[in-house]
């Protein structure tokens, strides 16, 4: 019942991981071929799926129009087959309408809108998807049929498909990878990462058990390269004192993430520039 | 980043089946915490030896079942898996935060090895495959890792129950081998004939529980998501059941956790009544209850009783909230004693099973069964035993016997019994520890380190500095100065024994000093919390020895006595005099008296230097009256503790009891500690607002005082308890001239109804709690006796801390977070309530050892007199002044005949009727009416109710209802001299009259403060005279304050 121990005192978690360990990630991008970017990432055994449309010309109500910067728009949803229980999660749902919001404040603080005045950067949000597949090959034959579809609304794409903790920062990656492999301009990788503190010890990158498990977490969203927060969200309850020791945390896992995503996208251009040089 | 990899992992949740994925990383560096380690491990922590000839990996079952072997601590080298651990937690909590102290503790050689986190002792569960099998499976796959890893240096032994297992494993790797328990304990281990016993009684035990079936006697209990459920819609209450120690049969309460509950009718206890409905909780344990519907509430017995069943009780008092046990949270199962019964008690057992039913010492406590072969040898004897398990079935709960104390009745048994019951563990000072010590011997004579000097402030000869302290005492860790400055100003020092300095943090030394908490005085011996060389040499400020200290320095303005400037820190110092209370005293009256550091001098000199000894020593005096007083303006309390002091000869005989002496100066050095705890908390809380350790005595609850205030109202007093100053003002007026022992008990009740003060971390509660109710100061700490208790040393730590961060100098260590305080603050509260349960218990043994020697009927010591100070249905609470003891006296026997007095005083037993008041007692039989008012004085005389399986009691029978006649001349009221020449001042100060009985004991806390060396050894004094079974000693104490 009450406490499963996420800190032993030899200082591993659940999983086997330190305190400050990230999970493994795992990223691919350009996996769709109609979408302008694309990207898969897995962080740990949380999957996520992100599609970038655009920059393109404001579709919908022309009354939102921006004349000097891009709108951007953000479109959350989770498979029903994300969790153990299996639900279903109808868009518009109060969570993801949430986490739209917040993706949205952090890609207009990354990417540069002002380059494409006028056009629009729809964001929406949906979620369906009913079938079951645990073939990541699958999901994307299946999404991408769902995308020509929905063609018209989206500019970004995105969706969990396996839900394990820390959703927000992982579509978070998965949208910065899509957002690059879209081509469009961004000022720095925008990296995101949820902290925990248990006993005293900040504890990075949690998992679905830990954030289950009563700890107060964080979730932070960095530019690494300035340093500059994009975005620093937290509802639990946490002393102050504690709270300057939690964003050093953040902030070093954040820029962990960014590591690996300069990876990928380096491997992604090698292996592209290779393709196209031929 | 580490490698990783993943694995899927199967678990089911609560409610439905499910299958979920966890992710499970696995790396190739785990620390293996062995010396012998040859690939460079992060070892930090504890390690294992390397000259041992094995180390023992225990399989799941066997920690789960037979942990309390592994505790013994002749056992080395054992290797706890994280599969091990994985399980005992979801099986039993309590006996994993068992395993997890055990790992801490430096003084077990165990380890932890997170073998599921290493890749190669790692092994997935493989389908099919059964949970215990895979377990089993980890474990060896652990053990043979070890082998591998350490390079075959070092042969593993894996022990298990799993016989299977045992075929399995034992010819696969050479180098490790797979046994089980019993030969395990038997090939290593024949000659610790303490683990083979503790092996068999527990193994019996298992097996009675698994023959075990039958009809239920007790309903079941409610899994655990239905009672978090109905916790939280208040349909049930969460709470600790607490059963009364008078009635444990039947009653038993709950108080309720939080107070905060919105049902307001919830402010009292929860009775919990018999014991179908108490549901097989012990008392202890943390409980949920259920409200039984009002027309099943009941009233609580207000009958005197000897703890016996009673039936038909018709006198009840009105209903209380009724309910009964439908769930444990927590077991707070911890070693009981118990005693064996007598030959006859066995046979009337079933023979051949050998299940014996056992009385705890504890009357709160049912009968444990137990099962041994031993039965026969150990009857009359007190064991230690743990309760194992209470199923639904039974009427008892199931155990095993640990360890066997001795035969009941003798001196050693029944204090060793007190110290378990009371959870106080204390083994010899180990070899380790005390290799850690410095040196202070003829040879090689402790000095003071040079660098130290440099760092300190050096106060040698600037200071006139001094000690007083109880005749005879070693542990002195409080000196004082005072002088005059130029500037109109006075400075006032105190230097406390620098123990930190010897006592580093982490070292084996603090640990025992942590566990231990604090300084144990029981009534004839007394247990250190530091070593000997420690607490009475090198941290004791002997008088003419450069010493270390910590100190706190103020200016005073000369005038007005306000504070100017504190000065915290380190500094070095020489008492120049080692005085005692009463030498003190005289020197203060002008008596002429000999000071032992001043015999060598000549007569010049030494009237110079008495001079400005006594001066200093008024000057104290007068600071502390000011202090005093302006503490009073506030609201300070006065209680009454009874303390009676025994008065010794040259050959450490008893000779006679003194009531002690109240000496001004007591309170003069009281005060001077109190100033000090008070500025170094303000010190340590301002400098960690969130992590300080501070004490709080938290307001009394106002329904305590009823009792107070209707007895004072018997006597025409009335006693106003809103607040501390209101308290204490009214209890100042509440004196009747005739009779001084009336104040003493309003005192004490007001004593008993006071709740503990207690330590705490600033961080875990809002700043208007620090408040400090009996001393009237919004913030204390104790920081002026390091040397037997551990909190002083953590507050020393802290302060040194804060002087560190005002200098701005990097100390090596942040100081304890406020989780950890608070924790500490925890222990260090537990252990001094039982610390001072234990101290109470054995001043009641030994005053039942003093009157079991003699002969009630003739003996005049056994007649005494004493003060009714509160009446029951069937009898009255009296108090007797001259041994300090409380007790029942019966006025209604279990026959029906009641107490009538004569003509002359002289009272006999009659059959008759008892009628309550509630001022007053009335028998009436057919020879007439006598009544029993407040505060009457009778004549009881003592004896000794003796019974083998609890402690044995004082039972007062009253013999007649006038004054006991040589009552008079025992009556402390010793209106002395110097007791008027402080009224007077007082009265110049702020016309705060104090009557004084007796000297001030706030709490018993702080009565301690002065009482640290308890030299003579009563304890050997009474061994040699016990075997001439002549028992000359006098010795009476307090008896335990708490009634019901």
């Amino acid at each position: 019942m009450a406490g499963l121990e996420l800190l032993s005192d030899q200082g591993y978690r659940l999983d086997g991981r330190k305190a400050t360990e990230l999970r493994k990630l795992q990223a691919r991008m350009g996996v769709f071929t109609q979408a302008d970017g694309s990207a898969y990432l897995e962080q740990g055994n949380t999957k996520a799926l992100a599609v970038v449309y655009g920059p393109h010309e404001m579709r919908g109500s022309r009354s939102r129009t921006l004349h000097d910067r891009a709108v951007i728009n953000c479109q959350y949803s989770m498979a029903t087959f994300s969790t153990a229980e299996r639900k279903r999660r109808p868009h518009g749902d109060r969570k993801s309408t949430e986490m739209s919001l917040h993706l949205k404040q952090t890609f207009e603080a990354a990417v540069m809108t002002q380059l494409y005045p006028r056009s629009q950067i729809d964001i929406y949000v949906k979620v369906r998807v009913g079938l079951t597949l645990h073939l990541v090959r699958g999901i994307i034959a299946e999404i991408d049929f769902f995308v020509i579809v929905h063609k018209h609304v989206s500019i970004v794409f995105q969706q969990i498909l396996q839900s394990d903790g820390g959703n927000y920062s992982v579509c978070v990656n998965a949208a910065t990878l899509a957002v690059i492999d879209a081509g469009i301009p961004m000022r720095d990788y925008v990296c995101a990462c949820t902290v925990g503190f248990v006993d005293e010890t900040p504890l990075a990158d949690l998992c679905y058990a830990e954030e289950n498990g009563g700890v107060s977490s964080l979730a932070l969203a960095l530019l690494p390269r300035g340093g500059q927060i994009a975005l620093l969200q937290m509802d639990a309850r946490l002393h102050q004192d504690h709270l300057e020791t939690l964003i050093e945390a953040a902030m070093t896992a954040c820029k962990g993430v960014s590591k690996v995503l300069d990876e990928v996208v380096r491997q992604h251009l090698q292996e592209a520039s290779v393709l196209t040089g031929e | 980043m580490i490698k990783t990899e993943r694995v899927l992992h199967l678990k089911s949740c609560v409610g439905r089946k499910l299958r979920v994925v966890r992710e499970h990383y696995l790396r190739e560096r785990v620390p293996c915490c062995s010396s012998l380690c040859q690939a460079d491990c992060v070892n930090d922590g504890k390690l294992l030896p390397g000259d041992l000839t094995h180390y023992v990996v225990p399989d799941v079952a066997v920690v789960v079942d037979y942990l309390e072997i592994l505790e013994f601590r002749e056992l080395q080298g054992i290797i706890f898996t994280q599969t091990a651990c994985q399980a005992l937690q979801s099986k039993n909590r309590r006996y994993y935060k068992r395993l997890q102290t055990l790992v801490k503790d430096p003084r077990h050689d165990c380890v932890l090895f997170a073998n599921e986190f290493q890749k190669y002792s790692y092994c997935p569960r493989e389908k099919g495959e059964s949970q215990e099998k895979w377990q089993t499976r980890c474990v060896y796959s652990a053990a043979v890792w070890y082998y591998n890893h350490l390079a075959g240096m070092m042969n593993i032994v894996m022990i298990t129950e799993d016989p299977e297992a045992v075929d399995q494993f034992s010819s696969l790797t050479s180098g490790v081998y797979v046994i089980s328990v019993q030969d395990y304990l038997q090939s290593f281990w024949s000659d610790l004939q303490a683990a083979h016993e503790l092996f068999s009684s527990i193994s019996q035990a298992q097996q009675e529980t698994e023959g075990d079936d039958g009809e239920k006697e007790f309903p079941e209990h409610l899994p655990a998501e239905v009672l978090e459920a109905g916790i939280k819609s208040e349909r049930y209450i969460q709470g600790t059941l607490n059963v009364n120690k008078h009635r444990a049969q039947n009653e038993a309460f709950v108080r309720p956790k939080n107070f905060s509950t919105k049902s307001t009718d919830l402010t009292w206890d929860v009775l919990v009544y018999g014991r179908k409905n108490r549901n097989r909780a012990v008392h202890g344990d943390e409980v949920v209850v259920e409200l039984l519907p009002k027309n099943e509430w009941r009233g609580r017995d207000t009958a005197l009783t000897d703890g016996d069943e009673k039936t038909g009780e018709d006198n009840e008092s009105t209903p209380l909230p009724t309910g009964r046990i439908v769930g444990i949270l927590q077991r707070n199962w911890r070693d009981y004693v118990v005693t064996f019964p007598t030959r006859d008690g066995i046979q009337s057992q079933s023979r051949n099973s050998q299940r014996i039913l056992t009385i705890p010492w504890d009357q709160r406590i049912p009968k444990i069964r137990i099962s041994t072969q031993q039965a026969e040898a150990l009857q009359d004897h007190r064991v230690v035993v743990r309760i194992d398990s209470w199923e639904s079935t039974s009427f008892y709960p199931n155990g095993h016997s640990v360890r066997v104390l001795g035969r009941a009745g003798e001196l050693e048994t029944e204090v060793q019994t007190i110290l378990l019951e009371n959870c106080i563990h204390i083994l010899p000072f180990s070899d380790a520890q005390l290799r850690e010590m410095p040196v202070n011997s003829l040879e090689k004579p402790w000095t003071v380190d040079p660098s130290e000097v440099a760092e300190r402030r050096d106060l040698r000869d600037s200071r006139l500095v001094f000690s007083i302290d109880p005749r005879g005492c070693e542990d002195v860790d409080d000196t004082l100065s005072v002088r005059k400055l130029p500037n109109r100003r006075l400075e006032l020092g105190v230097h406390i024994a620098d123990v930190t300095h010897f006592v580093k943090e982490g070292s084996l030394t603090d640990l025992e000093a942590r566990s231990r908490a604090t300084t144990y005085y029981l009534a004839d011996r007394r247990y250190d919390m530091l070593p000997a060389i420690l607490s009475a040499d090198l941290c004791s400020l002997l008088g003419g020895a450069d010493r270390y200290a910590m100190s706190v320095l103020w200016e005073l303005d000369a005038e007005s006595l306000e504070v100017q400037e504190v000065w915290y820190g380190r500094t070095l110092i020489r008492s120049s005099y080692q005085l005692h209370y009463e030498l003190a005293q005289a020197l203060l009256n002008g008596e002429q008296v000999e000071v032992a550091e001043l015999a060598n001098l000549g007569p010049q000199e030494k009237g110079s230097k008495l001079a400005q000894l006594t001066e200093a020593l008024e000057m104290l005096t007068h600071v502390a009256r000011h202090l005093r007083a302006k503490r009073d303006r506030g609201g300070a309390l006065e209680l009454e503790g009874v303390e009676v002091g025994a008065q010794l000869d040259e050959e450490r005989n008893i000779t006679a009891l003194v009531p002690r002496q109240p000496l001004e100066v007591h309170e003069t050095v009281a005060e001077c500690m109190i100033y000090a705890n008070h500025w170094v908390a303000r010190k340590i809380q301002e400098a960690f607002p969130n992590q300080a350790l501070l004490r709080r005595h938290p307001p009394p609850q106002q329904e305590l005082f009823n009792q107070l205030v209707d007895t004072a109202k018997a006597k025409g007093f009335t006693i106003d308890t809103r607040s501390n100053k209101a308290l204490a003002a009214s209890l100042d007026r509440a004196v009747d001239p005739q009779d001084p022992l009336v104040n003493r008990l309003f005192r004490m009740m007001a004593t008993t109804a006071m709740s503990q003060a207690l330590y705490f971390s600033t961080g875990a509660h809002p700043q208007d709690q620090y408040y400090h109710y009996g001393l009237a100061l919004d913030r204390y700490t104790h920081f002026t006796s390091p040397i037997r208790r551990y909190a002083d040393i953590v507050v020393h730590r802290l302060l040194t801390a804060a002087l560190h961060m005002q200098s701005g100098v990097v100390s090596g260590k942040a100081p304890a977070s406020n989780k950890e305080v608070e924790e500490m603050a925890h222990h260090v509260n537990s252990k001094n309530r039982a610390a001072q349960a234990a101290q109470m218990r054995s001043t009641a043994l030994f005053q039942c050892l003093f009157f079991r020697e003699r002969d009630p009927q003739t003996d005049p010591c056994c007649v005494a007199d004493a003060v009714v100070y509160s009446i029951r249905d069937n009898g009255v609470l009296v108090f007797i002044p001259e041994y300090g003891a409380r007790g029942p006296v019966y006025l209604k026997n279990k026959e029906g005949l009641v107490v009538v007095a004569g003509q002359d005083g002289s009272c006999d037993w009659q059959g008759g009727t008892v009628r309550k008041y509630p001022d007053r007692i009335t028998t009436t039989s057919s020879c007439g009416t006598s009544t029993f008012k407040l505060f009457d004085h009778i004549t009881v005389r003592i004896s000794v109710h003796s019974s083998t399986c609890h402690a044995d009691r004082l039972n007062l029978e009253v013999i007649s209802n006038k004054p006991h006649h040589s009552a008079k001349s025992q009556q402390p009221s010793p209106q002395g001299r110097s007791q008027l020449v402080k009224e007077v001042v007082r009265q110049n100060e702020e016309a705060l009259a104090q009557e004084k009985t007796a000297r001030r004991p706030k709490l018993s806390k702080e009565e301690r403060e002065f009482r640290q060396s308890k030299t003579p050894s009563l304890y050997s004094i009474l061994e040699e005279i016990r075997e001439l079974a002549l028992m000359d000693l006098e010795r009476a104490s307090r008896l335990p304050a708490t009634t019901a």
